[in-house]
């Protein structure tokens, strides 16, 4: 069985190939980068594509059916009606995967879950990673408030930090976002 | 409404998802009591499979693809409901400069009919096939190109070769030559006419005066159970039509579009917004973009049995009844004092080869 892989991740791509080499009857392609996910199909002749949901060219392999009458090879997604919980870990994980049309149905399912394992896994990093940045940022924010203060009211920077955490509360609202005020006010810039 | 989880709502990048943006940034939801979270999605195919697989509980969304999804033609069969009409119009049909030049010839033809057959005796000339792209074969710029080049004595199936391009990406596919045209939303026709990569042929109300593009799908078993959030949501999104609409709010509306998430480009936007310079711009309110008649969807799933994509075993009124339900858009309707449409004696509006549009008669739309 020939697998497609459409990631432009690397890392995902090569613990997939890792997972799937246990398999011997599976062959992995790989989707060159900056090649479209049609012409690979064709000139590759996958019998199943993993595709990342973040690509943009997901429509372009399903709209195949419609739109080439004469592609011998109609791609359609892959569904277990059985197991719609399956479904949208998979979707929730940003995985989906897509059969020939009129080749018997390979066994894609554990295959599948091998990515939607990796996919999930690979999701969660990143969003550790968001988080941990987006505090950075909130944290340099802040500084930047405080030292403002410190400088044009001349306040200590224990001060500087009551006066925000004060504002923030007497206003519902987060201390970021009361620096973040104050700096926009002062015309000063801060990073998006 | 503390406590519930916010209304997950999905969109592409496109100018016109406005409403939702409008009605979130501009606080109309949260004034209604309701949070919502906008997921901007790359593909029609993610907003469709988060629909269907509740990750998502509303969607801007092509009417095509809506049916197509509720009638399992992409998949199984997708629990979706469209409540309301999001807009109408803002499509063009742009092709590269040479083509467009080539089909002038000495005086440019004038009409869409003129026209299509000017393209028609270009395309015939070529040892292959040109490439068009459209945003997804499901979807209403698909329907109304094959619509009138078909009525030009086009054979959309032989002629050209269609290929479906992300919106965003159409703009480069035709200045790189991958394509000689695209119909597409705004403002990637406009963007392209302003490169100098692609001339406006014309937009796609030239072929079909007034008529819807997106719609607002949600997931059936989300509406069900959460019907306040539902009418919430929708009044929001008609209050934001209305803002839309007026041609002043034009620059604000842009500079929205163009901040986070969308990040659409500026002044491309706002030519095809209601107070625009762009021959083709979006429709809001106006046309009754905001009412969701089924006599469309007909016509939408008429257009696909034509291009044998619906099998004669699916019956199309019936099938427009279910997913189409105004009936859910008249409490928000009338909180916000918008008559509702007699469907039988407003017209749908006309087609450029003289049609008129077959709006069978399914009166009381409200029960």
């Amino acid at each position: 069985m020939k697998i497609l892989l459409a990631d432009d991740d690397a890392e995902r791509v090569r613990l997939l190939i890792q997972a799937l080499a246990a398999d011997c009857s599976i062959t992995v392609l790989r989707l060159p980068p900056g090649e479209s996910l049609l012409d690979a199909v064709a000139a590759q002749g996958p019998d199943v594509v993993l595709v990342d949901m973040a690509r943009p060219d997901r429509d372009g392999l399903e709209s195949l059916r419609q739109l080439s009458a004469s592609d011998p090879r109609p791609i359609a997604l892959f569904v277990d009606q059985d197991d719609p919980s399956f479904m949208e870990a998979a979707i929730a994980a940003g995985v989906s995967s897509y059969n020939v049309i009129g080749t018997p149905p390979p066994d894609v399912k554990p295959i599948l879950r091998a990515a939607v394992a990796l996919f999930r896994r690979h999701q969660q990093t990143r969003a550790a990673l968001d988080s941990a940045e987006t505090r950075l940022q909130e944290r340099s924010i802040i500084a930047q408030a405080k030292t403002r203060l410190m400088k044009h009211r001349r306040m200590s920077e224990p001060d500087a930090y009551r006066w925000l955490r004060r504002s923030a509360m007497s206003s519902g609202q987060r201390i970021v976002d009361v620096a973040r005020k104050l700096l926009h006010e002062a015309g000063e810039d801060t990073r998006p | 409404m503390t406590g519930k989880p916010p209304v997950r709502f999905g969109l592409l990048r496109l100018a016109d998802s406005a409403p939702a943006v409008v009605a979130l940034q501009r606080g109309l939801f949260s004034e209604l009591g309701l949070t919502v979270e906008l997921s901007v999605e790359p593909s029609w195919a993610n907003i469709v499979d988060k629909l269907a697989y509740g990750l998502l509980d509303a969607a801007a969304m092509l009417p095509p693809l809506a049916l197509a999804a509720a009638l399992g033609l992409r998949g199984p069969p997708a629990r979706l409901l469209v409540p309301m009409g999001l807009s109408g119009g803002g499509n063009t049909i742009t092709v590269r400069r040479e083509v467009a030049d080539a089909i002038a010839g000495s005086a440019a033809p004038q009409g869409a009919m003129a026209k299509g057959r000017a393209l028609g005796e270009w395309l015939h000339a070529q040892p292959a096939p040109p490439r068009f792209a459209v945003v997804h074969a499901f979807s209403t710029h698909n329907l109304l190109l094959r619509y009138w080049l078909a009525a030009s004595g086009v054979d959309p199936d032989r002629d050209i070769a269609t290929v479906v391009i992300a919106p965003e990406q159409v703009e480069a596919a035709l200045a790189d030559g991958r394509i000689v045209g695209f119909c597409a939303g705004a403002p990637w026709g406009e963007l392209a006419e302003r490169n100098g990569s692609g001339r406006h042929l014309m937009g796609t109300s030239d072929v079909w005066a007034n008529h819807p593009e997106k719609c607002v799908a949600v997931a059936e078993p989300w509406a069900n159970a959460n019907p306040l959030a539902l009418q919430r949501l929708l009044r929001g999104l008609l209050q934001a039509q209305r803002l839309c609409e007026q041609p002043g709010a034009a620059d604000w509306v842009a500079h929205l579009l163009a901040g986070q998430p969308l990040r659409l480009p500026v002044t491309a936007v706002r030519a095809c917004l209601p107070g625009g310079s762009a021959t083709e711009r979006i429709r809001f309110r106006a046309g009754l973009a905001w009412y969701p008649r089924r006599s469309q969807a007909i016509w939408f799933l008429t257009q696909m049995r034509r291009w044998g994509w619906v099998g004669s075993e699916i019956d199309l009124p019936a099938a427009a009844g279910q997913l189409y339900r105004p009936d859910l858009l008249a409490a928000a309707a009338d909180a916000e004092g918008l008559a509702w449409p007699d469907t039988v004696t407003e017209p749908d509006g006309g087609f450029c080869d003289g049609a008129i549009s077959d709006r069978t008669k399914i009166s009381n739309d409200r029960n």
